[in-house]
């Protein structure tokens, strides 16, 4: 008994370190002074007053809640259209295409920004919402289409041929019967794609341009400038939202679905 | 069955209704998948071009000079080292949550919020713990113990501590969700055939959670290999890596082509490391297969 609940103890001390850095950028975000300190000297909100009247952070914030906004919406449909495609039958076609779409997951990083850039540079689009909204898709696609994909699996055929057979049309069927069962799935693919879409750095610092730019790539920019604590104050943003983006996927689907196995 | 059941089904399985339908559903996804592809070919095919003709002198350069071979083992030996670590401090965390008889909801949280933070606001934090006048420095200094600060960021210890960080949660992840789906009853039944409690985790449950280990190491280090923001903004510009080098390339100097060399080099390493991991999990899930039936 007493062994348990050192384990339990131990488990939870072991598990708090790893918010600690976010949670100390946090805390010294609420500092008054010039420089980042922890633990903070004297109290203010100095920080996000500057980060929330600076039109460059407004303006790179806007953009990266668009693009994750259009982003996840996009490729959520994408990921769902194809998924529904290939779990209606198994063709060798399917099979190619099951894994095209994750091949996108074997890339690092870099090379994928250098990718991007040069299919940017070749189609048009550099520089621009549409382009950046473009690689986006490409990028969350993959992590879109595997929560749809396991949930269509789960899902009984059956149902959607018993609804069909009782004289209900496809359209009907589809709304009442398939949407409803694969809700989970899109939910995670929505969420998770938006998280994924509006945190991304590695690749979209290849294609911003002098009109464009996203919220991390700006503060990432700013960290190498000068790096007051205002960019506390925007990472504290930055957490707090994904924070209540991870809550919310809790509470409506669980987060399950991270430790689901791929095996079929 | 009737016959308008029957006239039901046949609309349902109407092979050409249904493949026109499959196909235009997939095309979106196709479509984009097509340009990803078109990007990749692009990319390795202008890293052979120099001055209009078919060449290899971007890799000849490539190779021929030191400091640049330096970038290129420096980022596999880091990505590496970066596995490792996670692998090693991974395992027991992801074994301890498994084991966890509370909600175990509470503990994904913890793994899974600061994964979906910002790489940028994860390795600022980092910057304030490590930095010169940073949280340790300063503790350090207040207990009177360093006169000077310790150099713990713009060196390699620094980008190690921070990608560690900032993949490990992949490497937890991967593990748990093996565990996940173990029979606890393998564990029960070494128990009670009288095996000691280590015996049972060396050969019972570490054997049956190696594919997770190997999906984890697999992530870990394609994602160590591709970062550029920790290696930057925690390395510095002396201990250089390939992300941080093909950065440079695109933005400072716009040499597109040495950029996609690169590119294709680290595409290259990744494989190189990713493929035989690929083939042993498929000879391990083999051979695994086998022993059961």
């Amino acid at each position: 008994m007493l062994k348990q609940r050192w384990d339990t103890i131990g488990i939870w001390a072991v598990l708090l370190f790893m918010p600690a850095p976010i949670i100390i950028v946090a805390a010294a975000s609420f500092s008054h002074d010039g420089y980042i300190q922890f633990p903070p000297g004297e109290l203010s909100l100095r920080w996000y007053q500057e980060f929330l009247t600076d039109a460059r952070w407004l303006r790179a914030l806007v953009v990266s809640l668009g693009l994750a906004i259009a982003g996840a919406l996009l490729s959520t449909t994408v990921a769902f259209l194809a998924a529904l495609a290939v779990s209606r039958r198994q063709t060798a076609f399917t099979r190619y295409f099951e894994v095209a779409v994750m091949t996108p997951l074997l890339f690092p990083h870099a090379a994928l920004g250098v990718a991007m850039l040069s299919l940017l540079m070749m189609i048009g689009g550099y520089g621009t919402f549409a382009g950046l909204l473009l690689v986006h898709c490409i990028i969350t696609l993959p992590y879109a289409y595997r929560p749809i994909s396991v949930s269509l699996r789960k899902l009984d055929r059956e149902l959607e041929e018993a609804s069909m057979s009782m004289g209900a049309r496809n359209w009907y069927t589809f709304r009442h019967v398939t949407l409803p069962l694969v809700r989970p799935g899109i939910i995670t693919a929505l969420l998770f794609s938006f998280i994924l879409s509006f945190d991304e750095v590695t690749v979209t610092m290849f294609l911003v341009g002098p009109f464009i730019t996203t919220l991390p790539v700006e503060t990432y920019s700013f960290i190498q400038e000068s790096g007051t604590p205002v960019v506390a104050a925007i990472s504290t943003v930055l957490v707090v939202m994904t924070l209540l983006l991870v809550i919310l996927l809790e509470r409506l689907v669980g987060l399950e679905f991270f430790v689901e196995p791929d095996r079929k | 069955m009737s016959s308008t059941d029957l006239a039901f089904r046949q609309k349902l399985r109407d092979p050409g209704r249904e493949a026109w339908g499959r196909l235009l559903l997939l095309a979106p996804a196709v479509l984009l998948l097509g340009l990803f592809g078109v990007s990749v070919v692009q990319l390795i095919a202008s890293s052979f071009v120099d001055e209009g003709r078919l060449s290899l002198a971007l890799y000849t350069d490539f190779f021929s000079r030191a400091d640049y071979r330096d970038i290129l083992f420096r980022t596999i030996r880091v990505s590496l080292l970066v596995a490792a670590l996670c692998v090693v401090i991974g395992y027991p965390i992801a074994y301890a949550m498994w084991r966890y008889k509370g909600n175990r909801s509470h503990l994904m949280i913890l793994i899974i919020l600061p994964w979906l933070v910002s790489i940028v606001v994860r390795t600022y934090g980092w910057m304030v713990i490590l930095g010169p006048k940073g949280l340790i420095n300063e503790f350090l200094a207040w207990a009177g113990l360093i006169e000077r600060p310790v150099r713990m960021m713009f060196n390699t210890t620094g980008v190690v501590i921070g990608l560690v960080h900032i993949l490990i949660p992949f490497m937890i992840i991967s593990i748990l969700s093996v565990m996940l789906h173990l029979d606890r009853r393998l564990e029960e039944a070494s128990a009670s055939v009288g095996a000691r409690s280590y015996h049972t985790f060396f050969r019972v449950t570490l054997p049956l959670t190696v594919p997770g280990i190997i999906t984890g190491t697999m992530l870990v280090y394609l994602m160590s290999t591709g970062a550029i923001v920790t290696p930057i903004l925690l390395g510095g510009v002396r201990d250089r890596m390939m992300g941080t080098q093909m950065y440079q390339e695109v933005i400072q100097t716009f040499n597109f082509p040495k950029a996609s060399m690169l590119a294709f080099l680290l595409l290259l390493a990744g494989l190189a490391v990713v493929l035989p991991l690929q083939a042993l999990e498929r000879k391990l899930s083999r051979f695994m297969d086998q022993k059961g039936s």
